[in-house]
């Protein structure tokens, strides 16, 4: 070995050593680069925790608020609705389950393939079903969609047996109206409907949502808090895709109250009957004269209850409308009438109260009494001669009654009828009803910025002209002369009563007015008022029945009194020219139990236009009471076919 | 080839072994869960899984039985290998989810895309090792692993995987910044990357992806639809509050309310059901195990060691937050598993590949490779 060579060999080595250590040194730099490496990974380890501490500690509980909504469906059950009886626990609408398809959209993951396999078997065109989901579009997407209400067993058995096929389509069971007697006092009692977006903004929102069916009109509005019930809660797991995974819990529904009203079907029925059978329109009212229980309340024509079920259509309502006799209108509250020959009795109380008349007065009558520059006429043209207070009753002479009018004065006769609950609202359970009319001088200032003519005030004697009443306002008025001066509050209600049996409300006569002291003058008005169906001359001696003794008063109320028509058979009139046939009553005379109102209209007369439908009544409620069992067993009498009185 | 050293046994790293082994037993049990309710056809996830355990675990056992030293000679042959499967998958593939992305082998459907990312890595490695710039890489000494990467890349963007796409890229550019790159490359490579951004959002992307970070930015507007899945993955993690609701008692996830609750969102269900205890016991054992590669890399007895173990570390490790990150509503749906703990026979294998390379490099760190001694 060279020291050449030894040299290079040691300058090799060193070569070596130095490129290791280089290579070493190079290897420590990169290992150092991994300490930056490590607080890279800490960094991000950190935000992780961080973020996982964010959801699971600080909004955790939100988090679970929303896990529970994802999984759990609260279903509301609709409570049964209270039933509604008649005052003797009949059964008039109570419910039946209607088995109704919903969808809810949330829970249907394709719901354009659901809808069109679900419309052949609910016998729907697609498009109306995608119509109803439109309508609810605004509505939050739990909120289910009704598709279609009421289906048959078949068509449930089927959706029962397939329901994994429809996603997000459900059954309900909701209870709905059965009518027992169809329309019977629909008028009063009303119907049921969809809660509008109105009533629910007004609605307190813990106990309405938006697919409630509520109290539209009558009873089933105005008791709407009684009849209501309490809603139950059903609490279900379900699935991401909707499908129910089991039953959580249930808070079972609370029934509605029951509400026995003071009808009795029987009377009610006979009435509507009598009231349909002519295609009358008008209203009866019957009612206790102790008590102030309505017992039939009669609007003809009646709305019909099945239009309503399920929303009624703008045509059906439209005709509604336009229809002349006004179905939708209830006659007895909302209809005004003068009161005709009826008003006689208040005339006639005036008179003797203020002491212008008394039993034995009597006025002539030659069939017309001349006042200032103008003839008024009497009914009986040919004249009653001289009348007293009995006869002018019974007989109904005007001519009479313009002499009691002029004696007392205008004001006096409001004074009475007030008195006796005219012109004011009787406070009954029914919507919208009028006041009615009792005209006073002063009245005719401030309303008509005329001065009163005494010439009317002989029209107001007789019950035209200004005045008017509402067929429940006569109803109460005769009541108060029957049982002596008390005008009571029409009730409907006999008794509300809780699931549990607990009664909620009685019935409680409850009086509006007394009058003491005219005892005397209220019998010899009684008197008059049961010559009119019992005297040789009384003009409704066809309403009389075997065993019954009956008191009451026919009346005309004018609609017209136009020239063409005068002289014109009755027959050949025009019907909406027609006058408005009153007959009011009550019975037994001698000790009252009912009075019966009944107001035709555009039914010509009292006694024959009106009077049988009080007959009917009369003898539906003494039957097996008093008098006759036989309905066939009534005191025939001839009417005479012109005028409906026997002269 | 194989020498059995009595040595090997000795520095056969428990701790390592530990950390993989709780990960594994927690994605068990956790998919025992998420299995629920049951399939009504075919086997259940968590019993497949099972297998891929077993099959994993023998993988990770024949890796480990060689010196990683081999793969500077085997990593071309396995890229082109990989290479042909992923153009297999593109032409004869099986689609899942609108993406042509796996081969049905019949007991395993094998998704190329996953061991393209780890093939990458020991390619990448043994580059970066072999050729050795002092002063930092030029661009022109990246141009090899840029088209090593470009490659699978281009591919598994076609199928289209953009999520799989994105974690290649990521190793690339994880590797290359640890290899040291000089500024001007950074420049450089900065800019095209920022244009070829631009452009692949213009030309590359499909509508749905894009719909995917749309949903992301303003997740509450499309709750029903994209933003559905994070949303309920949200609610799901939140709703574990303190302790969790219990295992086998997490609702949205049994309820269906979570979506992919086997594979990408596993995750979701472990924090429903275990809390933020739970969640922060399976974040932390993730930590541990990266800290621990770390520290494997840091004493790994040669460049390649280092890169090789450094590379499967940041695999696991950036898999592990875009995953955790995604399910905690910090990123949208990009399709990347929880490495170990989602369902997924290829992804399973993949990681416990690249484990079992971790493990060689510890295994070896006293052997030299040049006899000096």
């Amino acid at each position: 070995m060279t020291q050449e060579e030894d040299v290079g060999l040691k300058l090799a080595f060193k070569e070596i050593e130095e490129i290791e250590e280089r290579d070493d040194a190079a290897l420590d730099l990169l290992k150092k680069r991994l300490l930056g490496v490590a607080v890279v990974v800490l960094f991000f380890f950190v935000l992780i925790v961080l973020r996982l501490w964010n959801l699971q500690i600080v909004d955790g509980p939100e988090y679970e608020k929303r896990s529970y909504g994802n999984r759990v469906r609260v279903r509301q059950m609709a409570p049964p609705r209270g039933h509604i009886l008649d005052r003797n626990g009949r059964e008039i609408v109570t419910n039946r389950p209607s088995f109704d398809v919903l969808l809810i959209q949330e829970d249907s993951y394709d719901i354009g393939d659901v809808l069109k396999r679900l419309a052949p078997i609910l016998g729907t065109d697609v498009s109306d079903l995608w119509a109803k989901v439109r309508e609810a579009s605004s509505n939050p997407r739990y909120m289910p969609v009704r598709l279609k209400e009421d289906i048959d067993w078949q068509t449930l058995a089927y959706l029962e047996n397939h329901n994994r096929e429809f996603s997000g389509i459900r059954i309900e069971v909701q209870p709905v109206r059965v009518y027992h007697y169809d329309d019977l006092a629909a008028n009063t009692i009303g119907y049921l409907g969809a809660i509008s977006k109105k009533e629910l903004d007004e609605a307190d929102k813990s106990i309405y949502s938006g697919e409630d069916i509520i109290g539209k009109k009558g009873i089933e509005r105005l008791r709407e808090n009684d009849l209501r019930g309490v809603k139950g809660q059903s609490y279900s797991e379900v699935d991401a895709k909707g499908f129910e995974q089991k039953q959580l819990k249930t808070v079972e529904p609370l029934s509605g109250r029951e509400i026995r009203l003071t009808l009795d079907v029987d009377l009610q029925q006979i009435a509507e009957s009598y009231m349909a059978a002519g295609e009358k329109s008008g209203a009866v009212v019957v009612m206790e004269v102790n008590t102030g229980r309505v017992l039939a309340a009669v609007s003809a024509p009646s709305i019909r209850i099945k239009e309503f079920i399920g929303g009624i259509s703008q045509e059906q309502w439209q005709a509604l409308l336009d229809n002349s006799k006004h179905p939708l209108i209830n006659k007895v509250v909302q209809g005004t009438y003068p009161p005709g020959s009826t008003y006689k009795m208040v005339t006639a109380l005036a008179g003797l109260a203020k002491g212008v008349i008394d039993e034995n007065t009597t006025f002539y009558c030659p069939g017309s009494y001349t006042f200032g520059n103008r003839t008024y006429n009497c009914w009986r043209h040919s004249g009653h001669g001289s009348v007293s207070l009995n006869r002018a009753i019974s007989e109904s002479c005007d001519v009479y009654f313009y002499q009691v009018g002029l004696r007392v004065g205008v004001d006096s006769l409001a004074e009475f009828a007030q008195k006796l609950g005219l012109g004011a609202r009787t406070g009954v359970e029914m919507e919208y009803e009028k006041e009615g009319l009792t005209p006073t001088k002063n009245w005719k200032l401030k309303s008509r910025k005329a001065k009163w003519q005494d010439g009317e005030t002989l029209s107001v004697a007789i019950g035209q002209g200004y005045n008017l009443v509402t067929p429940l306002q006569l109803c109460v008025m005769t009541a108060a002369l029957a049982n002596g001066g008390t005008v009571f509050k029409p009730k409907l209600i006999e008794q509300v009563v809780d699931v549990e049996g607990t009664i909620i409300e009685n019935f409680q006569p409850e009086l509006v007015n007394q009058e003491i002291g005219l005892d005397k003058y209220f019998k010899l008005i009684r008197k008059g008022m049961e010559e009119v169906v019992h005297g040789k001359a009384g003009t409704a001696r066809n309403v009389a029945i075997e065993g019954l003794r009956i008191a009451g008063k026919t009346g005309t109320a004018q609609v017209v009194r136009l020239a063409q028509y005068r002289g014109l058979k009755e027959a050949d009139i025009p019907y909406v020219y027609r006058d408005h046939a009153w007959f009011t009553c009550y019975a037994p005379a001698d000790n009252p139990e009912i009075a019966v109102t009944v107001l035709v209209e555009h039914g010509l007369h009292g006694g024959s236009g009106a009077g049988p439908i009080a007959r009917a009544v009369l003898n539906q409620y003494f039957n097996g009471k008093i008098g006759t069992k036989d309905p066939n067993k009534m005191v025939p009498v001839a009417i005479d076919p012109e005028d409906g009185t026997i002269e | 080839m194989i020498r059995v050293d009595r040595r090997l046994f000795e520095h056969f790293d428990v701790v390592l072994m530990l950390l993989i082994f709780l990960v594994c037993m927690m994605a068990f049990f956790n998919l025992y869960s998420a299995s629920f309710p049951p399939k009504a056809y075919g086997s259940q996830p968590y019993v497949k899984q099972g297998y891929f355990f077993l099959m994993a675990f023998t993988a990770f056992i024949f890796i480990i039985s060689f010196d990683y030293q081999v793969l500077h000679f085997w990593n071309y042959p396995i890229y082109a290998i990989v290479i042909a499967l992923l153009v297999l998958a593109e032409t004869i593939g099986n689609t899942a989810g609108g993406a042509q992305r796996w081969i049905d082998l019949g007991f395993f459907k094998l998704q190329p895309s996953e061991p393209a990312k780890l093939i990458l890595i020991i390619t990448l490695a043994s580059y970066f090792s072999r050729k050795e710039v002092h002063e930092g890489y030029s661009i022109k000494d990246l141009l090899v692993p840029v088209i090593l990467t470009a490659i699978p890349f281009v591919l598994i963007l076609l199928q289209p995987d953009l999520g799989t796409a994105m974690m290649l890229g990521i190793i690339f550019v994880s590797m290359a910044m640890f290899a040291r790159l000089r500024m001007s490359t950074y420049i450089i490579m900065g800019s095209l990357a920022l244009s070829l951004g631009i452009f692949a959002w213009e030309k590359i992307l499909k509508p749905y992806q894009k719909q995917r970070i749309f949903t992301f930015l303003e997740p509450e507007k499309d709750p029903m639809g994209h933003g559905y899945q994070v949303l309920q993955s949200k609610i799901a993690i939140g709703s574990g509050g303190k302790f969790g609701k219990g295992y086998m008692e997490g609702t949205q996830g049994h309820l269906h309310f979570l979506p992919e609750r086997h594979t990408d969102f596993a995750f979701s269900v472990w924090g429903e059901e275990w809390g933020f205890a739970g969640s922060v016991i399976l974040v932390g054992t993730y930590f541990l195990l990266i800290m621990w590669g770390l520290y494997v890399a840091m004493y790994a007895k040669d460049r390649f060691g280092v890169l090789l173990a450094y590379g499967v570390v940041m695999l696991i490790f950036w898999q592990a937050v875009i995953n955790l990150c995604m399910v905690l509503g910090f990123l949208p749906v990009v399709g990347i598993p929880l490495p170990l703990f989602s369902y997924g026979g290829s992804s399973l294998m993949t990681t416990m590949l690249g484990l079992g390379l971790l493990m060689n490099v510890r295994m070896r760190r006293f052997q030299n490779s040049m006899s000096r001694d």
